[in-house]
């Protein structure tokens, strides 16, 4: 016994005396932390080492976090929470810049130069909290609706034409499926939510911050996704469990003849080799009923650096490095991630670059509604979220469950001390 | 004498002070201050991510505000309700198994390491592969069940609210059954085969020796496993947080987990402590009713 | 007893607990592919690949040195701790004893969630968040119970003679623990040093709360978090879970008697 308990008390010095001496103090260490599936991964990698180069006596370490933004999401706060040093810089979906910014986790960067102007205002107005700027837009991302050209002449111009087409398409037999989109319970669920609010003239916060996700036009809305789900039956159940990667294949296997997603699908689904949908789909504005407007919800990701980074000036240099037109442009080209720069929108290189026409970015640019910027916007949008499946799972109506929702994000403001705070854009 | 004697009392009473001392001071400060500093914790404000809030010492709001989260009694009784359920199961399926390894002859080896793996195996281990088991695509059950016609073609057991108990219970009823058969095995070991075979000889056949010998003699370590198990169902986390991260929505979502949620994801430390308190309080409430119960069925041996 | 309905019965029963494992162990070699395509009970063709994809891309090593390092820390904490403590209060008699040992048992039925918020900003403040130590105190915290109680039903089996022997020859009960009394007990210690390895092995709200990144996760955290991709790997998964179970499973098959033993006179002594 004695004998495997000094083999053990070596084991245990070895171990902890490997991985402290690892250290080399003649290099500065900086950490990026963003998404990393597959092609995009390579790409940031090559940019992070351009960026080495240019900085001589610099690395950057790529930190590779959870590929699903609720977790990765988890991840920045239970990091961040621990004041943690490190990622100096961290990748941010557009709906968190508000949080770690009242949370005093991430740097206000006013003090930085950087040409504001340049950037698209909805995704810049998202990167500010009480007026300072805390983030830097990167990429920008738009709700979509996928539609089959071979199956249609022209894609639906309201909702109802939206409903009409996809029953039809379905019932005969054309596809599997009418139309698909992100239901499970995560934050792609309130993006999908929202394009249907815009559609019926809703919203979830107004221009004074007041809660209107009880409002008639709301529940109008997410009585349309629960018809869709049941009596309509043009949406299948199993789209309570998909988030974005699911529903693509499902489109881009011939299951379905519309499809609400983001670009990125645009570029995948191209592929001759591998997509069976190649060049027989196109996509267009979310359609909307008369009392509404097309609506796309704006994603993205934004760039901010960690309030508690050891080499803060450093970190910026970074993000300025990779919020600059030429890396911008190759991450478009590679990866179809719209760029947040506006002067590219003008540029050949973007137009040969992305798979959809530049008119139609433009045009969705102007029909793209954000999500409220709040910093407890994840609080507010997990409340909407069990409620919207509440619904559309059956266990609730829908009135009711936006009546609760309502009175639970009221409740929220209240308790939060941010009721009657004016929210942007 | 005597004052010899004294002096070695009072000397082991010194070394046992000692001998005591270190597992005294991990349990003070790994757990008894912690949980007090959890109920101090409980009765204030404290949000990590509205700084602007500061930590103002409010009562029993956060309390207050549990009663009235809808969320919180489902979660209470997503927890309670899944202790009454599993936990007969396991002691009926536990001493099922006890009863067979008690009596086998042949393969005894086999059905111990049988019921210690499971033990053993760490308990998202277990979730996981129940996890896959009951996947909608790739699962065995899943399959199994469809080829019998029970379910439809594109049924999915974590969509409904009801049907994503299943793997859940499943995951925790197979993982814990071995503990409780390891329990009443020892129970069965104490028994007297003397008894039995008067039975026998008096003609009873197996399950009336069963019910009139074994069970009664047994009692204590059926409370004893009902109890552990009890305590356990009460407080559990990792199972659900695998199997169905608590949904669909957060129909399967107990109580320690909703509390994890609050505190590691809202970073809501003063009512996500109080959601703790009460998951103490609820385990601190049956323990007391079991030292009870357990006081009654030592003190009926006796009669 | 019949043999034959207790046969059906228990061979039901056996099918039951091994079925999981081997379904386990047969899922994370058959090739992805198949996975979602209903496979055969007995797979036809078997892969490796995910196995290399565990160790390459994934680099499973680092949470099971994670693991190991934690287990072996908390070990080397707890076995003197609890030894002491448990031969104290099987041997000598002091005042506040029952309740002691009433605490022990009542520690080890505390909910964890419910000393998580203060332990985390303890933690947070010392900066021993996302550290070994870190996580060691609540590993030690909640293991020593089981071993204690473990240990002290051991002590009393064991023939006190011995050490009054030695206590008669002039020996101060001191000595007599370390001489005559503690190679002795190398068997219950033993014991007591699986259950707690085991623990630690197996334990995951701690180590899910306090433990922050890929660096210092430990087995059962890594296994869990593998689901962040869209479409679960399951194949993966269940090559890690086979890993987390083999020194598990090792440690089962060698000490079987010993760990049943330790339960079953831990449970019906006390």
């Amino acid at each position: 016994m004695s004998c495997s308990l000094r083999l053990c008390v070596v084991l245990v010095l070895v171990t902890v005396c490997s991985t402290s001496c690892g250290e080399r103090a003649l290099v500065t260490r900086l950490t990026f932390s963003g998404s990393a599936l597959g092609p995009e991964a390579e790409l940031v990698q090559r940019q992070l080492v351009r960026f080495g180069e240019r900085h001589p006596g610099v690395e950057v370490e790529l930190r590779v976090t959870p590929d699903a933004a609720d977790q990765r999401h988890q991840l920045y706060v239970q990091w961040l929470n621990a004041r943690a040093p490190d990622p100096d810089v961290l990748q941010l979906d557009i709906i968190w810049t508000a949080e770690f910014a009242g949370a005093g986790w991430i740097l206000p960067l006013d003090a930085f130069a950087l040409d504001v102007d340049d950037f698209v205002p909805a995704a810049l107005a998202a990167s500010r909290w009480r007026g300072a700027l805390y983030a830097v837009p990167w990429f920008i991302d738009l709700g979509l609706l996928y539609w089959r050209t071979d199956l249609l002449p022209s894609p639906p111009r309201t909702l109802s034409e939206l409903r009409e087409a996809a029953r039809r398409l379905q019932e005969t037999g054309r596809t599997r499926f009418g139309l698909v989109w992100q239901g499970a319970r995560y934050e792609g669920l309130t993006t999908v939510f929202l394009e249907h609010l815009g559609a019926f003239g809703g919203g979830i916060l107004d221009a004074q911050g007041h809660v209107i996700v009880d409002e008639p036009a709301a529940i109008r809305a997410l009585t349309f996704m629960c018809d869709a789900l049941g009596r309509d039956g043009f949406v299948p159940l199993s789209v309570l469990t998909w988030q974005e990667e699911q529903t693509r294949f499902a489109f881009q296997n011939g299951d379905a003849a519309f499809m609400r997603n983001w670009p990125y699908a645009s570029g995948l689904m191209q592929d001759r080799a591998r997509s069976p949908v190649a060049d027989r789909f196109a996509v267009a504005p979310f359609p909307a009923e008369d009392e509404g407007r097309p609506t796309a919800a704006l994603g993205g990701a934004q760039l901010a650096v960690n309030a508690r980074s050891a080499n803060p000036a450093l970190a910026w240099a970074l993000v300025r490095f990779l919020v600059a037109p030429e890396q911008m442009l190759e991450r478009a080209q590679l990866v179809t991630q719209l760029p947040s720069r506006r002067s590219l929108y003008d540029t050949n290189a973007l137009a040969q670059a992305l798979p959809i026409p530049i008119e139609q970015i433009t045009q969705l640019l102007d029909a793209a509604v954000p999500r409220p910027v709040t910093p407890v916007y994840s609080e507010l949008s997990e409340i909407l979220q069990v409620r919207l499946h509440r619904a559309l799972s059956g266990q609730q109506t829908p009135a009711a469950a936006l009546r609760e929702a309502a009175r639970e994000i009221r409740t929220l403001l209240v308790r939060s001390g941010l009721a009657s705070e004016e929210q942007a854009p | 004498m005597s004052r010899h004697v004294a002096a070695i009392e009072q000397e082991e009473r010194l070394l046992a002070r000692w001998l005591v001392a270190p597992a005294l001071l991990f349990i003070l400060v790994g757990s008894l201050v912690p949980i007090a500093a959890t109920g101090w914790e409980a009765l204030h404000g404290h949000d990590l991510r509205l700084p602007w809030l500061g930590r103002p010492f409010v009562g029993v709001a956060n309390f207050v505000e549990a009663i009235q989260d809808p969320r919180f009694t489902s979660a209470l009784l997503h927890t309670v309700t899944f202790a009454v359920v599993t936990v007969p199961l396991e002691i009926a399926l536990g001493l099922a198994l006890a009863l067979i390894m008690h009596t086998a002859h042949r393969g005894r080896a086999l059905i111990r390491l049988a019921t210690l793996l499971p033990w053993a195996i760490p308990t998202v281990v277990a979730a996981l592969v129940w996890r896959f088991m009951f996947d909608a695509q790739a699962g065995i059950v899943t399959a199994l069940l469809r080829t019998l016609d029970v379910v439809g073609e594109s049924f999915d057991w974590f969509v409904h609210p009801l049907a994503a108990w299943v793997p859940i219970g499943a995951a925790d009823i197979w993982k814990t059954t071995p503990f409780v058969a390891i329990l009443l095995l020892a129970g069965l070991q104490t028994i007297d085969p003397a008894l039995h075979e008067a039975a026998r000889m008096d003609g009873a056949g197996g399950v009336r020796r069963l019910v009139t010998i074994t069970l009664p003699l047994l009692r204590p370590a059926l409370v004893v496993a009902a109890a552990f198990r009890m305590l356990d169902a009460l407080r559990m986390f990792d199972v659900a947080y695998v199997v169905t991260g608590g949904g669909p929505g957060t129909a399967t979502e107990p109580l320690s987990l909703y509390a994890f949620i609050v505190l590691m994801q809202r970073l809501r430390f003063g009512y996500g402590s109080a959601l703790s308190v009460t998951v103490f309080l609820l385990t601190f409430a049956f323990a007391l009713m079991w030292v009870r119960a357990l006081g009654r069925s030592l003190v009926g041996d006796r009669t | 007893m019949r043999r034959n309905p207790a046969g059906v019965a228990g061979a039901a029963l056996l099918t039951m607990l091994l079925f999981p494992i081997y379904w386990m162990i047969a899922s994370s070699v058959t090739p992805e592919s198949r996975l979602f395509q209903s496979p055969p009970l007995v797979p036809s063709t078997l892969s490796l690949d995910h196995y290399r994809a565990l160790f390459d891309e994934r680099d499973f090593l680092i949470p099971i040195r994670n693991s190991l390092v934690v287990a072996a820390m908390t070990t080397i904490v707890v076995l003197p701790v609890a030894t002491l403590c448990a031969y104290a209060l099987a041997r000598l008699r002091f005042r506040g004893r029952a309740l002691l040992l009433a605490l022990i048992l009542a520690v080890s039925m505390f909910p964890q969630i419910s000393i998580v918020p203060p332990l985390y900003l303890i933690l947070r403040e010392l900066r021993l968040l996302d550290t070994y130590p870190g996580l060691v105190l609540p590993y030690v915290t909640f293991s020593a119970p089981l071993a204690v109680w473990l240990l002290t039903g051991f002590f009393r089996q064991l023939s006190p003679e011995l050490e009054e022997a030695a206590m008669l020859d002039g020996a101060s009960r001191v000595r007599a623990l370390w001489d005559v009394v503690l190679p002795l007990a190398a068997p219950g210690v033993a014991t007591a040093a699986i259950l707690t390895f085991l623990y630690c092995w197996n334990e995951f709200l701690f180590a899910l709360s306090f433990m922050l990144g890929p660096d210092r996760y430990t087995v059962p955290v890594a296994v869990t978090l593998f689901r962040g991709r869209y479409q679960v790997p399951w194949g993966q998964v269940l090559a890690a879970t086979v890993v987390a179970t083999i020194p598990v499973a090792l440690v089962v098959l060698a000490f079987q008697r010993r760990i049943v033993a330790g339960l079953s006179a831990g449970a019906s002594k006390g």
